[in-house]
């Protein structure tokens, strides 16, 4: 064996790929040396395997299992009711149904559902009672295993547009940390970040009834109104809202009118799962409008906004960007 | 950017959503292929999902999820020797000795869940080390290719690669070393 910086790179040439076969013998001679030799190359090919950072997306993956699952008792049903007469398919179908809906059966005990939707993509649920509930990027909307038509309450941290089915007997209750929102079928966003400065809720149909945590006094919410809380201070206002910007991001659009850098950066994170760094305070001046529709990535964003505001940015490590402060030129 | 509508969310979404990247991370320390480690990993969670093991204790379920994906990699590399026989017995040779080295119970990284503590690691590494390791690791780019782009000879960018890689190792047993007294202190 040769020198010692001779095996550094030969281990780093096969962990990338680039072995010759006599230098791939030779290593595994190397390994095969002592157990000392065969620990450090174990723990330098963990560590260098624990960086991995595969494509792949979870939520692609479990709707393709669930697709599989889903084709696989198909092909079962044709056999078995070729084979077996009509009480076998009821069977069946029985047994579809429990495949379908396991919490309800599994899981006779109250306990709290969570779905989290992780930053850089957004989700879709249908609760049980045919409500819909769209998730924006690093939200989480909770509910017990007690969600039902008669029951409906939620809670939420992020952000989230629901499409409330209507009920006048059983009114549907939206929990944030800062109010709580009661309707009985209408369409609204209800945007409630633990780190954002302001919580909102704004509605686009029909009427919702928004209670303060701290105070007992109900407001109503009108269509096409905007309600803004000032977490901090409390301060709170009713405006006439741009609804369409608001709710764009459940279209995968990403539409924002005259907002302050530190808001646009905010949401840029949360929409990319990138972190955007800034020292300069000049940037707080700047009002910024767009519309991008959300195939663009991150780098062909942050192009579009060199090009029209007084910024540049810089890649520093993986998925963190610098910007910094630059004054347009005009010819 | 996908966008994709759960029905209710289960306990089975949950542990899917939770493990199913370690348990491919880990999976592709052994298997090459990507779509091959995609089908391991999903084969595993038919498993739990047909005998119903997902509805035991999570440590339990952790700890079956990690054993069939050791076992799924044993078989899986059992069958590339026998289709490679003679192409590339020593790498394989190799992975084979990893894996039963992770079967004696010995646990790597990633089922330890130290990812976050690498990442760390890895921000707090000196530029140079930091910078090579993202370019091979998280950019995916082979040594030929870093040396031309930073100007220094292929030599060199490997013996970098490999002092970060020993250098985050340091880092991380010692931040375990930490976490070990610190809970000592707290007993």
């Amino acid at each position: 064996m040769k020198d010692k910086e001779y095996n550094e790179s030969l281990i780093v040439r096969y962990l990338n790929g680039n072995c010759t076969p006599e230098e791939q013998a030779e290593l595994k001679t190397w390994i095969e040396e002592s157990k000392d030799t065969k620990s450090e190359y174990l723990s330098i090919k963990d560590i260098w395997d624990s960086i991995n950072s595969p494509k792949e997306s979870t939520a692609e993956q479990l709707a393709l299992f669930y697709k599989n699952q889903y084709e696989k008792s198909k092909k079962s049903r044709i056999v078995w009711i070729r084979t077996f007469s009509a009480i076998a398919a009821i069977l069946i179908i029985g047994l579809i149904f429990s495949v379908l809906v396991p919490t309800n059966t599994a899981n006779p005990s109250e306990s709290v559902q969570v779905f989290s939707v992780p930053m850089g993509s957004r989700s879709k649920v249908i609760l049980a009672d045919g409500s819909e509930v769209s998730l924006n990027s690093g939200s989480e909307l909770k509910y017990s295993s007690g969600f039902s038509s008669q029951n409906r309450v939620v809670s939420l941290t992020g952000e989230a547009f629901f499409k409330v089915k209507t009920d006048k007997e059983h009114p549907f209750t939206v929990k944030t940390s800062d109010f709580d929102i009661k309707v009985t079928g209408t369409k609204f966003n209800v945007c409630s970040y633990a780190d954002n400065k302001y919580s909102t809720a704004t509605l686009e149909e029909g009427k919702i009834s928004l209670q303060l945590k701290d105070n007992s006094s109900t407001l109503k919410v009108e269509p096409g109104e905007k309600f803004l809380l000032d977490r901090k201070t409390l301060i709170h206002s009713l405006d006439q809202a741009d609804v369409e910007s608001e709710i764009a991001w459940k279209d995968d659009q990403f539409i924002f009118k005259n907002i302050p850098y530190s808001e646009l950066a905010k949401r840029l994170e949360r929409w990319y799962d990138v972190k955007l760094n800034f020292s300069d305070q000049k940037l707080q001046n700047y009002a910024f409008t767009g519309k991008f529709k959300n195939q663009e990535t991150i780098w062909q964003v942050l192009d579009a906004l060199k090009l029209t505001s007084p910024i540049d940015y810089q890649k520093t490590t993986f998925r963190e960007f610098t910007i910094t402060y630059k004054p347009l030129k005009y010819k | 950017m996908y966008f994709h509508i759960v029905l209710l969310m289960t306990e089975f979404d949950y542990l899917f959503r939770k493990y199913h990247r370690r348990l491919l991370l880990y999976t592709l320390k052994f298997v090459e292929s990507e779509s091959d480690a995609l089908d391991i990993v999903q084969n595993v969670f038919v498993a739990i999902w047909e005998n119903g093991k997902y509805k035991q204790k999570e440590e339990l379920v952790q700890a079956y999820l990690f054993n069939s994906i050791r076992n799924g990699c044993l078989n899986y590399l059992k069958h590339q020797k026998i289709v490679q026989k003679f192409e590339n017995e020593t790498s394989i040779h190799l992975l084979e000795m990893e894996a039963v080295h992770y079967q004696s119970g010995e646990k790597s990284l990633i089922e330890r869940e130290n990812l976050k503590q690498i990442n760390d690691a890895i921000d707090s590494l000196p530029d140079i080390y930091k910078e090579i390791i993202v370019l091979s690791r998280v950019e995916g780019l082979k040594n030929d290719e870093i040396a031309t782009q930073l100007h220094l000879p292929i030599r060199t960018v490997e013996t970098r690669v490999f002092r970060a890689l020993s250098a985050l190792r340091e880092k991380i047993s010692r931040k375990s070393f930490f976490i070990l007294l610190f809970l000592r202190r707290l007993q």
